[in-house]
């Protein structure tokens, strides 16, 4: 699907989906990162559910990310495919407080393997950081179950801006280097650190998204 | 496909049925023929088709020569429009022939039949050149696209091309596949998008207007196409569509309760965007390339996000957004939504829908479809009875959705007829105001002419009397009485008479004298009669009227004595003048000698006579105190003038002329040149004889 995409041009267009349970902070995620970058003017206009944002990446190309909100209510649940169709990645958000919120994300994963194999970045999302005490899944639980369904975790606090541009930063090197793959030619302008691999999947690379991150500071904001 | 059998609108009855003669009804989709013979008549054209496939290459090779001819003519700007369409033509041809040969090719169906079909296919062949002008609105733009002029020639045969394709693959193929279609414009698509950023001949154009040059070259492509691409006969869109309206028909009953969005039903802010929203939403079948349906759902969604935002405070969520959406589909319930949906999932370019806004919300627009026509009682946090209930529609779900549009509905009527009672009212008053004003008019009225009346009465008799009494008709009458009568009488008589004359007696004084003598002699009636009349202009009721015996009489018992006198006799020569006299003389001889005294007391009375009149005319109409007075002051003589016109007219010549009068009429009428001025114009001229032509022909030479 993704490769009707003019690729050859010089923007580079991805889509990313928000999937996780209701309540979980999808949407607050979304606007955290886009208030910090975007004045509150922007903002305001409408609505959180959508959001385009226009990114530098290292080589210098331009790429917009498109940021797809989607109800997390359960009823829904069964739309998933129609939102995370043809988009090159998803962040699964739970509420560490919340074990079903956790449920919820592993169900999420089951059906994105199923659905779209490998060809989708996976970030698992712990939010609200910010009540550390009321925690109901650990960090390392989580993380040892990122793993083994070759997915990134990271965790964030929406609302004290923790780790919330980290991680949109990850999330576009990841389909970067997804794109990247899958045009073999572009590969070697698409080096990250330790190469990630489809399949593949490093423990701690969650340590190194803040030094990734700092590659990419100039984001533009527009 | 046994649904496919309903039968297309616009069709003659006998159109209807399957043109192979099965029976079964047959469809326009088909070539007019049932499902079953269309799929066989399908298998016998494929076998034909790998003949013919020879001749249909060569065919292909003329038009795209056509095509490169046309690209090295120099002058691009006018000549394409016309280029264009001439090459246009042998494309649309195609359909055409074929349509039109087919029937020969295999059936065996009456001619008649073949005829009607034969002028059915043209036009529907023509539609495509329907948009001509939108045709001619496309080479404006293109025009005006800031591409080089050598991209925009390879953008027009690009679009020629992929047009030939489309329509190459709708006529030819046998066994169509609504997939391979989309996968035929996606890679044009994609075709187009990789020229457009790397071919030499865009080098110098921005990237802003090679995303326009992408944009205009899907756009075209997809209206010309859309006759075509929208909902083709060989999908079960039509179907689709028709379910899926049955299926929110059966949901009307869902309000955002069941769907937990924070729609305000009762807010009239909240529902006005929620009418916008529905009415963008309907609005996306109007539109015919993908982009523009896109733009409308766009436009409805922004609409449910105001919406939301007035509800929740904040940028709405998807979370408060899906279910608003879903909210707003079922009520809107447009038409052919699944056709549109697929119309622009199939043929738009792939990017479109996977990123963007737009693409955002046509997403979501797919999902909440979907989940309208997967949603079951658990969906709604329903138990499956209550579900079933709803559905079956044996229970109503009075929602305050229904009731606020009810009484909103009734509200509405109530103050449409608030305006319309208001409307009475106002004319109510108008005319209400008119009568009055009318009525003021009416007594103004009533009382000008009195004045008038009055003053004229006032004026004229005036130089009469004392003209029409000559002394010496007193001093004849007087030598007569004289000679009658006892000289008392006639002494008395005389200084009456002179006293009239001369002093230009008022009536005050004489009216109060005939009203007495009224009771007794019937002769001063008529002076009585005259004096009432003439005020009796002014009120519509004259109390002495009904004694007309009276009227005549005077004037006849009146004549007896003077004809003695021969006063007539002597003064021939003015009639009336000598009538007036006589009469008055006839009328104040026979009066008795007591009321000519009284007569001379009541002079001094004079505000009591007018009471008196007053007191007589008061019931009628109380305004003419006033008028009463002037009448009052006019002479005897004046109201005996009267008397006279009254009673001598009506008897002896308003009464002889009626008769004499048709008979005037009638001599014109009967006339012989009259007649034929009836029948034509030219008969006036006729009847007016030729002296009248004769002047009316020298002005026609003038002129």
């Amino acid at each position: 699907m993704s490769s009707r995409r003019p690729g050859a041009g010089p923007t580079l267009n991805f889509k990313a989906v928000l999937l996780g349970e209701g309540c979980v902070g999808k949407t607050s995620l979304v606007l955290r990162y886009m208030e910090d970058k975007f004045n509150t003017q922007h903002l305001s206009t409408l609505q959180a559910s959508f959001v385009t944002k226009k990114v530098t990446l290292p080589d210098e190309r331009r790429a917009q990310l498109n940021i797809w909100d989607t109800a997390g209510q359960e009823r829904f649940h069964a739309l998933g495919p129609i939102y995370y169709r043809g988009s090159d990645g998803a962040l699964l958000v739970y509420d560490i407080t919340d074990q079903d919120s956790f449920q919820k994300v592993k169900s999420w994963v089951r059906e994105l393997k199923q659905m779209r194999g490998s060809e989708i970045a996976l970030i698992i999302v712990g939010n609200k950081t910010d009540l550390e005490e009321q925690r109901a899944i650990s960090y390392e639980t989580a993380l040892r179950y990122a793993q083994t369904v070759g997915a990134q975790y990271v965790e964030t606090s929406a609302k004290e801006n923790d780790g919330v541009n980290e991680l949109f930063e990850l999330l576009t090197q990841l389909m970067v280097a997804h794109h990247g793959s899958k045009q073999q030619n572009d590969t070697n302008a698409l080096r990250l650190q330790n190469s990630i691999s489809e399949a593949g999947v490093e423990p701690d690379l969650d340590e190194n998204v803040p030094a990734v991150a700092a590659a990419h500071r100039s984001c533009c904001g527009i | 496909m046994m649904a496919n059998r309903a039968p297309m609108l616009r069709i003659g009855q006998q159109d209807l049925k399957c043109r192979q003669g099965c029976g079964y009804y047959g469809n326009t989709q088909f070539d007019g023929l049932c499902s079953k013979c269309f799929r066989e008549r399908n298998d016998k054209q494929r076998k034909r088709q790998k003949a013919g496939e020879d001749h249909e290459t060569l065919k292909v090779n003329t038009s795209s020569a056509g095509g490169t001819l046309e690209r090295k003519s120099p002058q691009h700007s006018l000549t394409m429009g016309r280029a264009n369409k001439a090459k246009k033509q042998p494309e649309k041809d195609e359909p055409t022939t074929t349509a039109s040969t087919m029937p020969r090719k295999k059936f065996t169906v009456p001619a008649v039949l073949q005829k009607t079909l034969k002028s059915k296919f043209p036009t529907a062949a023509p539609q495509p050149r329907v948009p001509s002008a939108t045709e001619s609105q496309f080479m404006l733009q293109l025009r005006q696209l800031r591409i080089p002029d050598d991209g925009k020639r390879k953008l027009k045969s690009e679009i020629q091309q992929l047009d030939h394709e489309i329509r190459k693959y709708m006529n030819n193929n046998s066994s169509k596949n609504v997939d391979e279609l989309s996968e035929l414009v996606q890679n044009a698509y994609t075709r187009f998008a990789d020229l457009v950023h790397n071919d030499a001949r865009f080098e110098i154009a921005t990237n802003e207007d090679r995303e326009i040059a992408i944009d205009f070259f899907e756009k075209v492509v997809m209206t010309q196409n859309h006759n075509l691409l929208f909902s083709p006969y060989f999908t079960t869109d039509e179907e689709c569509d028709i379910k899926v309206q049955k299926r929110i028909r059966q949901l009307s009953w869902i309000t955002t309760k069941h769907l937990d969005c924070s729609i305000d039903e009762v807010n009239a802010e909240a529902r006005d965007l929620v009418y916008n929203a529905i009415s963008e939403l309907v609005g996306i079948d109007s539109y015919y390339s993908p982009q523009e349906k896109l733009l409308c759902t766009v436009r409805c969604c922004r609409h449910i996000f105001e919406l939301l935002k007035r509800s929740t405070g904040g940028p709405a969520s998807a979370d408060d957004f899906l279910p608003a959406l879903i909210f707003v589909v079922l009520k809107a319930n447009p038409v052919r939504l699944h056709s549109n949906l697929n119309f622009v999932n199939r043929f738009t370019n792939a990017s479109r829908v996977m990123s963007g806004e737009g693409g955002y919300y046509f997403t979501n627009l797919c999902s909440a479809i979907a989940f309208i026509e997967n949603l079951n009682a658990e969906s709604l946090g329903l138990s499956a009875e209550e579900f079933d209930a709803y559905m079956s529609g044996e229970q109503t779900y009075s929602t305050p959705w229904e009731s606020a549009l009810l009484a909103c509905e009734s509200l509405h009527l109530i103050s449409e007829n608030m305006k319309c009672m208001e409307q009475l009212q106002k004319r109510n008053s108008v005319i209400s105001t008119g009568i009055k004003e009318f009525e003021r008019e009416l007594i103004e009225f009533q009382r000008e002419i009195t004045e008038k009346v009055d003053m004229v009465m006032e004026k004229a008799p005036l130089t009469l009397l004392p003209i029409k009494t000559p002394p010496f008709l007193i001093s004849q009458a007087r030598a007569h009485l004289a000679q009658d009568g006892g000289e008392a009488a006639a002494g008395h008589y005389q200084s009456n008479l002179l006293s009239l004359s001369q002093q230009t007696l008022t009536v005050k004084g004489k009216e109060q004298i005939l009203e007495d003598s009224q009771l007794d002699v019937g002769h001063t009636l008529a002076l009585k009669d005259t004096s009432v009349s003439s005020v009796g202009r002014l009120s519509p009721l004259h109390p002495n009227l009904p004694q007309p015996d009276q009227l005549f009489a005077s004037p006849i018992f009146n004549y007896t004595p003077f004809d003695a006198v021969s006063l007539l006799e002597e003064t021939s020569e003015n009639d009336d003048v000598l009538m007036l006299g006589t009469e008055f003389q006839g009328g104040l001889t026979n009066i008795n000698y007591d009321f000519d005294l009284s007569d001379q007391s009541g002079e001094n009375s004079v505000a009591e006579d007018t009471k008196l009149n007053l007191d007589e005319f008061d019931p009628l109409a109380q305004q003419q105190n006033s008028p009463n007075t002037h009448p009052a002051e006019t002479t005897l003589l004046d109201t005996t003038a009267d008397s006279l016109i009254d009673s001598d007219v009506p008897v002896s010549e308003v009464l002889l002329p009626s008769p004499l009068k048709p008979e005037v009429a009638n001599y014109r009428g009967f006339s012989n040149f009259e007649i034929p001025s009836i029948s034509c114009n030219t008969g006036d001229f006729s009847s007016l004889n030729q002296d009248v032509n004769d002047p009316v022909a020298p002005v026609q030479i003038n002129k």
